[in-house]
C-alpha cells in the first residue's frame, strides 16, 4: 500500500452540503482521518440527490455519495448541550475542526474560535459561510449563486438581452471547498512550524471572486468597466462555443491561429483550418477588434466549415495545426471517455446500499501518495466505533443519547 | 488581523509557469511566504504580458503595463532567460538543487526536452516536489493536447450543464478552470509539503487541469449513472431551491439573484416583498407548486424587484432571512464595502503603474499571518543579478551570461514595442457602442483612492 500523505491528521467535520464537505473529502481521500458528524437527520445533501429512480433515500443520495469518501459518520445534534459536550471530547482529540456555519450560530452553540481557542490551543478552527464571519454581510445567507453574483463572474456571463448566467454545477460551493482546504493545509503547515492552532475563515463570496480574471482588473488599471456579452473575452473572439454538423466544440485560435505582425508572410493556422489561406488579408483574421465587433462576418466565413465537419474532425485538425480547440463532452460522454478511461480517472467504489458507482477520482497525481476514494459512510455507522471505542462512552449512553434525539 | 510570519517562509519555489494556472498556483505559494521565482524567456515573454494593458495603451514598454500579469505575478521574483541555452538549464539545475518545489506548466514532453523532467531533477535534488499542471495531463491520448482555460471548462463538462433552458452550452465569462486548478495545484503543494515535513521524501504531481474540475460535475456524473438522465441546461434555476433565479432591478441592467431552500425561506419573501398572500396562493403555498409555476413567480417577483436597487433587494432580503444578492460588475466589486471591510483587494504599488488594488488569491483570513501580495509584481528579469548572486555567481559570470544573451532584461523581438502596443489597443470606444463595455471613466483612480 503507498502511504498516505496525511496520515495521523484527524479533523471532526460538522459542515454540510459541499463547500465544508468537498474539503474534508479532499483530507480523507489523502489519507485524514475525518469524522463526520451529521445531525441526526443527516446531512442536507443526503436529501438532495440525485437518486436512483428518482426515490429519495438518504443512503444513496449521487451528491452525499460523491463529497464524502473515506470518512466515518457519526450522529450527532450539536444545537443542543449534551451534543456539544461529546463533540467537545472529539475535538479534545482533533487537529481540525470544520464548520460551514455562520458565526451567529456557532456563537448559539458555543463553538466558535473565540469559543474553542483557549481549551484546544493547538486546533486549526476551519470555517466556511456565505460572507465570512467578520464584516457587514457577516450575518447574510448564500450559496454558489450569490457568490457568483458578487464575484462579477456571473455579470460578464451570458447574453447581452438576457439575464446574467450562473455557471452549472454549484461551482462556487467547489472552489470555496478548495480555498477552504489549501487554508486548512497553510494552517497546518503553520503549526508545524510554530505550535497554535488557527482560525480559517473562508467566505464562499470571496473565493469566488478571488478567481476573477480581469472584471476588476479592467476598472483598476483602465476604468473600463465590462458587461456581457456572449461571455466572450475582451481580447477577442471567437474562443467561443460554436455548433458543429455533430454537436458544439469550442473555437479557440490562440495565441498563434491569426496572422501575427511577428510573422509576416507565415499562413495562419487559422486559414490552414479553413484551407483558404486568402482569409489571412482579411481584416477579420488580421484585428482582433475587427473580430469581436464583426462577429456575425466572421461566423458566415467559418459556418460552412463547421456545418460540414464533426467535432472530432474539427478538433483533430485545429490541435494539429496548433490551435486549442476543445471538446464539450457531457456527463455521459465524460464516462464513456477513452482519454479519461486511459487514465484512470474515475474511481469505482462498492457502496453497501448504492451499489457500484463510478466516482470523480484524485483532481490531481500523487506519485508517492496517490488520493484514494473509499465509500461514503452510512448515516451513524461510526457512532459506536467513535463514542465506545475511542471517546470512552459506555453502550447505555448511545441509547440515552438515542432516545433523546442527540445521536 | 496580526501578520505573524508567514507558514512558507523558508520555502523556495523554482516557477516555470507560464499564463494563468499555474501563475495563480504559485501566487497563492508566494502569499503564504514562499520565495517564488519566475522564469521568462527573452524571446517568449508569457502571453498575459499582452493583456488588459493599463489604460489600453502599451506605449513603447507593453510588457510592463498588462494588468493581467500584475494580477498573477505579485510579490515574486523574476529571471530572464533562454531556456533554450545548456548555461541556462544549468543555472536551473543550480536553483532547483536549493529549491523544494518546482512548478511548471509546459505541454508534457517540453520539460524532457530541456532535460528539467523530474526524473533528472530528482537526481540533483532527492526530495524535490515538482508539480505539472497541463490540460490534460502527463499522459493519456489527449496528452500533447493545446489548452486553454476556456476551453477546459468545456472539456470539464460544466459547459454542457450551463447556459439557458433550450439554449445551447455556454461558457463562463472566464477561463475558469484557469483559477480553479491554480488553486487546487496550491493545495497539492502544500500536501506534499506536509508529506514531505514528516517522512522527508519529495513527489511527483500531475495535474489535469481537466480532471481537477470533473468533480464539480459529480452530481451530472451521477445523475447519469442513476437515471441515465443528462442534467439539462436550465438557466438560474435548480432542482434544489424554488424560486431562484436572477432577477431585472431599478437601473441600467442591474440585477439580483435570491434563492430560497424551502416554504419557511419563501415565507420570509413573500413578507418581505409585502405579499404575504403568496403563501396561501395555490401556484406558490409548496415547493413543488413553486418549481411548476416558475415563470408566474419570477414575473411577481420582478415586479417587486424592478422597482429597487439591487443592493436594496439583497439588503432588504438578506435583513428578512432571505439569499439574495446585488449582481455586481467589475467596478463594484472593488468598491463593494464587504469585499474592501474583509480586505479582499491589496494595493500593491507597481513600478510604472503606481497604486494599483490586486485581488487575493488566498480566500481564507487567518488570525496569525496575513497571506496577501507582498510586493509588485517583477519588471523583466528585475531579480536576475539578486538571484544569480545568491548561487554563488560572480559578477564577471553573470556579464558573461548577460553578453552570450542567456539572460536579458529587455524582450527579444523582431518589431518595435510600438508596433505590438498598437496590435494590442482594442477600440474601447467602438466597445461601447457595441455594448461589450459599458463605460470607460477617466477618474477612475480618483474613485479608488488610488490617485497619486
Amino acid at each position: 500500500m503507498p502511504d498516505r500523505a496525511l496520515e495521523g491528521v484527524r479533523v471532526v467535520d460538522i459542515s454540510q452540503g459541499i463547500a465544508g464537505p468537498y474539503a474534508t473529502k479532499l483530507l480523507a481521500d489523502s489519507g485524514a482521518r475525518v469524522v463526520k458528524v451529521e445531525p441526526p437527520a443527516g446531512d442536507y445533501s443526503r436529501r438532495l440527490g440525485p437518486f436512483p429512480g428518482d426515490v429519495p433515500d438518504p443512503e444513496r443520495s449521487g451528491l452525499f455519495l460523491h463529497l464524502n469518501t473515506g470518512k466515518r459518520s457519526v450522529t450527532l445534534d450539536v444545537s443542543v448541550a449534551s451534543g456539544q459536550a461529546v463533540l467537545k471530547k472529539l475535538l479534545a482529540k482533533a487537529d481540525i475542526f470544520v464548520a460551514g456555519e455562520r458565526t451567529s450560530t456557532l456563537k448559539s452553540w458555543g463553538l466558535t474560535y473565540d469559543d474553542l481557542k483557549a481549551a484546544y490551543p493547538e486546533l486549526v478552527v476551519a470555517q466556511v459561510s456565505p460572507f465570512g464571519a467578520t464584516g457587514p454581510y457577516a450575518g447574510y445567507g448564500g450559496n454558489s449563486l450569490t457568490a457568483l453574483a458578487m464575484s462579477s463572474i456571473m455579470y460578464n456571463t451570458g447574453n447581452p438581452d438576457r439575464e446574467p448566467l450562473a455557471t452549472g454545477g454549484e461551482p462556487g460551493e467547489y472552489i470555496a471547498g478548495v480555498q477552504l482546504w489549501l487554508g486548512i493545509l497553510a494552517a497546518l503547515m503553520n503549526r508545524d512550524a510554530r505550535g497554535g492552532g488557527d482560525h480559517v475563515d473562508v467566505s464562499i463570496a470571496e473565493a469566488v471572486a478571488a478567481a476573477d480574471e480581469y472584471n476588476a482588473a479592467m476598472y483598476a488599471f483602465q476604468g473600463a468597466i465590462r458587461r456581457r456579452f456572449y461571455s466572450r473575452h475582451i481580447f477577442g473572439y471567437p474562443n467561443d462555443i460554436v455548433e458543429c454538423a455533430d454537436g458544439y466544440i469550442v473555437m479557440i485560435p490562440g495565441a498563434t491561429g491569426f496572422p501575427s505582425p511577428l510573422n509576416p508572410g507565415v499562413a495562419s493556422p487559422m486559414g490552414l483550418l479553413l484551407e483558404d489561406v486568402e482569409l489571412d488579408k482579411s481584416p477579420l483574421f488580421t484585428q482582433m477588434g475587427e473580430r469581436m465587433l464583426n462577429w456575425q462576418q466572421f461566423d458566415e466565413l467559418v459556418q460552412p466549415y463547421l456545418s460540414t465537419h464533426t467535432a472530432v474532425d474539427i478538433v483533430m485538425t485545429a490541435q494539429a495545426l496548433r490551435m486549442p480547440f476543445a471538446f464539450v463532452p457531457t456527463a455521459s460522454d465524460l464516462l464513456s471517455d477513452d482519454h479519461l478511461a486511459e487514465r484512470r480517472f474515475f474511481e469505482t467504489v462498492q457502496h453497501p446500499k448504492a451499489g457500484e458507482l463510478k466516482l470523480p477520482g484524485a483532481p490531481f497525481r500523487m506519485s508517492e501518495t496517490p488520493l484514494q476514494t473509499a465509500p461514503a459512510p452510512l448515516r451513524g455507522e461510526a457512532n459506536e466505533e467513535v463514542l465506545v471505542g475511542e471517546l470512552g462512552y459506555e453502550k447505555s449512553d448511545l441509547t440515552v443519547l438515542s432516545d433523546r434525539g442527540v445521536l | 488581523m496580526t501578520a505573524g510570519p508567514l507558514p512558507l517562509e523558508g520555502v523556495r519555489i523554482v516557477d516555470l509557469a507560464q499564463v494563468f494556472a499555474g501563475p495563480a498556483c504559485t501566487r497563492i505559494l508566494a502569499d503564504l511566504g514562499a520565495d517564488v521565482i519566475r522564469f521568462e524567456s527573452p524571446s517568449r515573454l508569457d502571453v498575459t504580458r499582452n493583456l488588459i494593458l493599463t489604460d489600453n495603451d502599451g506605449m513603447d514598454h507593453p510588457w510592463h503595463r498588462a494588468s493581467y500579469w500584475v494580477l498573477r505575478n505579485a510579490g515574486k521574483r523574476e529571471v530572464m532567460i533562454n531556456l533554450a541555452t545548456e548555461p541556462a538549464r544549468e543555472i536551473i539545475r543550480k536553483l532547483v538543487a536549493n529549491a523544494d518545489v518546482v512548478v511548471e506548466s509546459f505541454t508534457p514532453r517540453v520539460m524532457q526536452q530541456f532535460g528539467l523532467a523530474y526524473e533528472q531533477l530528482r537526481e540533483i535534488k532527492p526530495d524535490l516536489i515538482m508539480c505539472s499542471l497541463s490540460g490534460y495531463g502527463q499522459d493519456g491520448p489527449m496528452r500533447d493536447f493545446g489548452a486553454y482555460g476556456m476551453g477546459l471548462e468545456a472539456a470539464s463538462g460544466i459547459s454542457s450543464i450551463t447556459g439557458y433552458a433550450g439554449g445551447p452550452p455556454i461558457r463562463s465569462g472566464l477561463s475558469f478552470t484557469d483559477p480553479y486548478s491554480g488553486f487546487v495545484g496550491a493545495g497539492a503543494v502544500l500536501t506534499a509539503l506536509l508529506y514531505r515535513k514528516r517522512t522527508g521524501k519529495g513527489q511527483y504531481i500531475d495535474l489535469s487541469e481537466q480532471e481537477a474540475a470533473i468533480p464539480i460535475m459529480g452530481a451530472a456524473l451521477l445523475e447519469y449513472q442513476m437515471n441515465a438522465r443528462l442534467q439539462p441546461r436550465n438557466g438560474n434555476r435548480s432542482e434544489w431551491a424554488a424560486p431562484q433565479g436572477c432577477y431585472r432591478c431599478a437601473g441600467d441592467d442591474r440585477w439580483a439573484v435570491i434563492s430560497c431552500s424551502d416554504d419557511a425561506e419563501f415565507g420570509r419573501l413573500a413578507r418581505a416583498m409585502g405579499h404575504d398572500e403568496w403563501t396561501k396562493d395555490d401556484r406558490f403555498a409548496t415547493v413543488l407548486a413553486r418549481h411548476q409555476h416558475h415563470d408566474a413567480l419570477d414575473a411577481a417577483i420582478t415586479g417587486w424587484t424592478s422597482q429597487r436597487d439591487h443592493y436594496d433587494v439583497m439588503h432588504t432580503l438578506q435583513k428578512a432571512g432571505v439569499k439574495a444578492a446585488a449582481v455586481l460588475d467589475g467596478k463594484e466589486a472593488l468598491l463593494d464595502p464587504h469585499l474592501r471591510a474583509r480586505d479582499h483587494f491589496d494595493t500593491i504599488d507597481q513600478p510604472m503603474l503606481g497604486k494599483r488594488p490586486v485581488q487575493r488569491h488566498v480566500a481564507a483570513k487567518f488570525t496569525r499571518f496575513e497571506p496577501k501580495a507582498r510586493r509588485h509584481a517583477p519588471l523583466l528579469g528585475e531579480h536576475n543579478e539578486e538571484v544569480l548572486r545568491e548561487i554563488g555567481m560572480s559578477d564577471a559570470e553573470i556579464a558573461q551570461l548577460k553578453e552570450d544573451s542567456v539572460i536579458a532584461d529587455t524582450p527579444r523581438i523582431p518589431v518595435p514595442p510600438q508596433i505590438i502596443s498598437m496590435a494590442l489597443k482594442l477600440p474601447y470606444d467602438r466597445y461601447i457602442e457595441a455594448g461589450i463595455l459599458q463605460a470607460i471613466e477617466p477618474d477612475y483612480r480618483e474613485q479608488l483612492g488610488i490617485a497619486e
